[in-house]
C-alpha cells in the first residue's frame, strides 16, 4: 500500500538515499544532510502556516510504502519559484534582421536571461526508488501534488510549472554547460550543479552573462540540447504534457533542460477532479474501476494514494477499509478523487506558450 | 615622386590601382563608376564645395617620370556622418562572486559608433614595384602635413582601420566565426558593399547585442586587433606617429582600429613653416629624411627633400624642385624632418 503524505524529520535518511540516488543529481535535491533537513522543517512551517496567496512557502512529500515500512520516492513544491530571490531561466527568443537594401531576413535565435517564471509555483525535487519506475507509483507521487494544489487553490500561483533536467550525454556531461556557462565558471556541470543546490541557484545566475546568447555561436551540441530533456526523464515529461502541461520558449540556465506551464485550470487533474462523500466496504467487495488518486481533505495530515473509482449510484466513492484508515477518513466523509489515466501523451494538444 | 591631390583625368590610373588592392582593402573596390564618383567628390573636396562634414580628400603619388600613378592615400573629413560608422569595442566583463570563490573576466565585442565625427587616414596603397625610396612613408606622412596645414577642416581624433588576418586562401577566421551567421553573403561580397558605400546593411543585420568572445573559435579570437602580414609595416608607421590601438576592431575581419588627437600626432606637432629659396644647384643627402609639402590646398604637393632648412628657417629647393613643387621663391612650405 503506497501513500503520499507531507515529509517529517524522521524522513531524513530515506531522503538523503533519494538525493544521492537521484538520475540526474537534481539541483533541488541536493544531498546534503543539513539542507535536507532544513527542507523539511520548512516543509512542516508551510503545512502548519495559514497562508493567503503564494510566497517563499515550500511544501515537500514523501511517498511512503506502507508494507516495508519504508519512504521510496520524494517531491515538492515551491510555492513562487522565486519568491525571495529571482528565478533564472533562459528565454528561446527570436530577432529578425532584415536589410531591405539586400533583400534578405534572417532570424536570429538568441537565449535572454529571463525571470517570467519566477511568479510560478514549481513542481520540483522529484525523487523515486527505482524499484517503482514505471509503475502508478510513480504517477501518484508526481501528480498528487496537483491534488494538494486543487485543494489549496489560495496556496499556489495560477501558473505551474516544471523543470524537467536536461540532456547530458553518457559521461554525465551536459553539452549545453560546457558551450555556455563552463566559460564563465570554469568548473564542471555536476559540481555547479551541486553548488547551486546547496546554496542558490540564483546567486550563481547572478555570475551568468547578462546579455543574451546567439544561438550560431554555441557549439552544434549545446544547440541540440536547448530545451531537450535527459533521457531518464523522457516519461516524466511525456505525462505532464498529457497532464496539460505546454512546452514553453523557457531552458533552464544550466543544462537548457525544458520548462513546462500551464494554467491550472487546463489540467486533466484539475478538470476531472471531483469531491465524493466516502463509503467503506471490503475490499474483495469493491466492484472493479479505473485507478484514481484520492486525498484527503486534512492540511498538514495530507494523504494522497491510488484507489479504484467506484461510485455508489448514489455518488459514493466506495473505499476498503485500508484505504479509509491510511486516508484518515471515515464514512461520509469527502474526499477529492481524479482519474489517474490521461489521454495519450499525442492526444494532448500542445498550443505552445502561454 | 610627388604627392598631389588626385584629378578628374586620374580614371584610368585609378582603376589600375584598384585592380591590384585586394581582397579586404574595402575603399578602394574595382567599379570604374564608383571611383569616378569618388574622383569628382574628392575634386570638390578641394575645391571646397562640399560641406566639411563629408569631405574625402584623396591624394595620389604621381610617378613624374612617366606620369603613372605609383599610389594613393586619403583623409575623410569626418566619418560617420552621412552613412553609419561601425567597428567593435573590445570590452572586459567582470564574472566575480566572493562565494564561489569565482573571478573571472570575460572579453566582449560591442557593436559602436563610438568614432562617428572623428576624421580617419585611409586607402593607402602603393603599386609593389614602387616599394622603395620612402615612397610608403610619403603617401603615409604626406597626410599629416596636410592636415597640420589645414588643421581648422579636422576635427580632434583621426582614426585608422587596419586590414586583419586572412589566412592563405583568402579566408578570415574572424569572418567565417562570426560575420558568417549574420550576414548571408561571403566576406568579400560584404567587403565590396562597405567599399562601395553601401553600409546600410550592416547596421540592419548585425547582432545589437555584445558578443562573448569566448564563444568563438581559437581562430577567429586570434584575429582580434591583429593586422594582415602585409598591413604591419603601414601599422607600425602609424604606431610611431602616436596612434594606438584602443581596443576597437573591424566588424569584418577583427583588424584593429588606430586612433589618435590630431594634435598629438608626432608630424602634425612637429611639422613647422618654412620660406622658399631657390638656386640652380643644392646638394642633398643621399637618404632624404625632409618631407615638405606646399600650403595651398588646390595646389597640394608633397616630396622628399634631402636637405632641411638653414638657422632662419629659409629652406634652398633647386630649380626642378621648385618646379615640382609648383613654388617661387618666397612662398612658404611646410616641412618635416622625419
Amino acid at each position: 500500500m503506497l501513500v503520499v503524505r507531507p515529509a517529517r524529520p524522521a524522513d531524513l535518511p530515506a531522503l538523503e538515499r533519494l538525493a544521492s540516488g537521484a538520475t540526474p543529481r537534481l539541483t533541488n535535491l541536493p544531498a546534503h544532510r543539513d539542507r535536507l533537513e532544513e527542507r523539511i522543517t520548512r516543509s512542516q512551517r508551510a503545512f502548519s502556516r495559514e497562508v493567503e496567496f503564494p510566497g517563499d512557502e515550500h511544501y515537500t512529500f514523501v511517498l511512503e510504502d506502507r508494507e516495508r515500512d519504508e519512504v521510496v520516492g520524494t517531491a515538492t513544491i515551491r510555492a513562487q519559484a522565486g519568491a525571495r530571490e529571482a528565478y533564472y531561466t533562459y528565454r528561446q527568443e527570436t530577432l529578425i534582421h532584415a536589410s531591405q537594401q539586400l533583400n534578405v531576413r534572417r532570424e536570429v535565435q538568441t537565449l535572454s536571461l529571463s525571470h517570467e517564471v519566477s511568479e510560478a509555483t514549481l513542481l520540483c525535487a522529484l525523487s523515486l526508488n527505482a524499484r517503482y519506475k514505471g509503475t502508478s507509483a510513480e504517477s501518484l507521487l508526481r501528480r498528487s501534488r496537483l491534488m494538494f494544489i486543487a485543494q489549496y487553490p489560495e496556496r499556489f500561483s495560477e501558473i505551474l510549472a516544471v523543470a524537467f533536467p536536461g540532456y547530458l550525454d553518457s559521461e554525465g556531461e551536459s553539452p549545453f554547460w560546457n558551450s555556455v556557462g563552463r566559460h564563465f565558471f570554469a568548473r564542471g556541470y555536476q559540481e555547479m550543479n551541486h553548488i547551486a543546490g546547496v546554496r542558490s541557484k540564483s546567486f550563481i545566475a547572478e555570475v551568468m552573462p547578462q546579455f543574451p546568447l546567439y544561438l550560431p555561436l554555441l557549439t552544434p551540441q549545446a544547440r541540440a540540447a536547448i530545451g531537450r530533456e535527459h533521457p531518464a526523464h523522457e516519461r516524466a515529461l511525456e505525462e505532464m504534457l498529457a497532464e496539460g502541461f505546454t512546452r514553453s520558449r523557457h531552458v533552464d540556465i544550466f543544462d537548457a533542460g525544458p520548462v513546462v506551464k500551464v494554467e491550472r485550470e487546463r489540467l486533466e487533474t484539475f478538470r476531472h477532479a471531483a469531491w465524493h462523500p466516502v463509503r467503506i466496504r471490503p475490499a474483495q467487495s469493491l466492484p472493479d474501476a479505473e485507478p484514481a488518486m484520492v486525498a484527503n481533505q486534512k492540511l498538514g495530515d495530507f494523504r494522497c494514494v491510488v484507489a479504484r473509482y467506484a461510485l455508489s449510484p448514489t455518488g459514493q466513492l466506495m473505499l476498503s477499509p485500508e484505504h479509509a484508515e491510511i486516508l484518515g477518513v471515515e464514512e461520509g466523509r469527502a474526499v477529492l478523487a481524479a482519474p489517474l489515466a490521461l489521454p495519450a501523451a499525442e492526444d494532448a494538444l500542445d498550443e505552445g506558450e502561454l | 615622386m610627388r604627392i598631389r591631390p588626385i584629378a578628374r583625368g586620374d580614371l584610368d590610373g585609378l582603376q589600375a590601382l584598384a585592380q591590384q588592392t585586394g581582397v579586404g582593402f574595402t575603399s578602394l573596390p574595382d567599379n570604374r563608376d564608383f571611383l569616378a564618383g569618388k574622383i569628382e567628390s574628392a575634386a570638390r573636396a578641394f575645391e571646397e564645395r562640399t560641406p566639411l562634414d563629408d569631405r574625402l580628400y584623396f591624394f595620389v603619388l604621381e610617378d613624374e617620370e612617366n606620369g603613372e600613378l605609383a599610389g594613393c592615400c586619403a583623409i575623410v573629413g569626418q566619418v560617420g556622418r552621412d552613412v553609419p560608422f561601425y567597428n567593435y569595442r573590445l570590452g572586459t566583463l567582470a564574472h566575480s562572486s566572493v562565494q564561489l570563490d569565482l573571478h573571472r573576466t570575460i572579453d566582449t565585442l560591442f557593436l559602436s559608433s563610438d568614432h562617428t565625427g572623428n576624421a580617419e587616414v585611409c586607402s593607402l596603397y602603393l603599386r609593389p614595384e614602387y616599394r622603395k625610396s620612402r615612397n610608403g612613408a610619403l603617401l603615409s606622412k604626406a597626410r599629416w602635413l596636410f592636415m597640420a596645414q589645414f588643421r581648422d577642416r579636422f576635427p580632434d581624433k583621426v582614426l585608422a582601420e587596419m586590414r586583419g588576418v586572412f589566412d592563405e586562401n583568402g579566408v578570415s577566421p574572424f569572418w567565417e566565426c562570426l560575420g558568417s551567421h549574420f550576414f548571408p553573403m561571403d566576406f568579400n561580397e560584404a567587403d565590396r558593399l562597405t567599399g562601395l558605400g553601401q553600409k546600410s546593411f550592416i547596421g540592419e543585420l548585425m547582432p545589437k547585442f555584445p558578443i562573448y568572445t569566448t564563444f568563438l573559435t581559437e581562430e577567429a579570437r586570434a584575429c582580434i586587433g591583429q593586422v594582415h602580414e602585409q598591413t604591419r609595416p603601414a601599422l607600425e608607421m602609424l604606431k610611431k606617429e602616436g596612434l594606438r590601438w584602443e581596443g576597437y576592431v573591424d566588424i569584418f575581419d577583427g583588424g584593429p582600429t588606430v586612433e589618435a588627437y590630431i594634435d598629438d600626432v608626432r608630424a602634425v606637432r612637429n611639422s613647422r613653416l618654412c620660406k622658399v629659396e631657390v638656386t640652380t644647384g643644392a646638394e642633398q643627402a643621399e637618404r632624404p629624411s625632409w618631407l615638405v609639402a606646399t600650403t595651398d590646398m588646390l595646389g597640394f604637393r608633397a616630396i622628399w627633400l634631402g636637405r632641411g632648412p638653414d638657422e632662419n628657417d629659409v629652406i634652398t629647393l633647386t630649380e626642378e624642385e621648385a618646379r615640382r613643387l609648383e613654388v617661387a621663391a618666397g612662398d612658404s612650405l611646410r616641412i618635416l624632418e622625419t
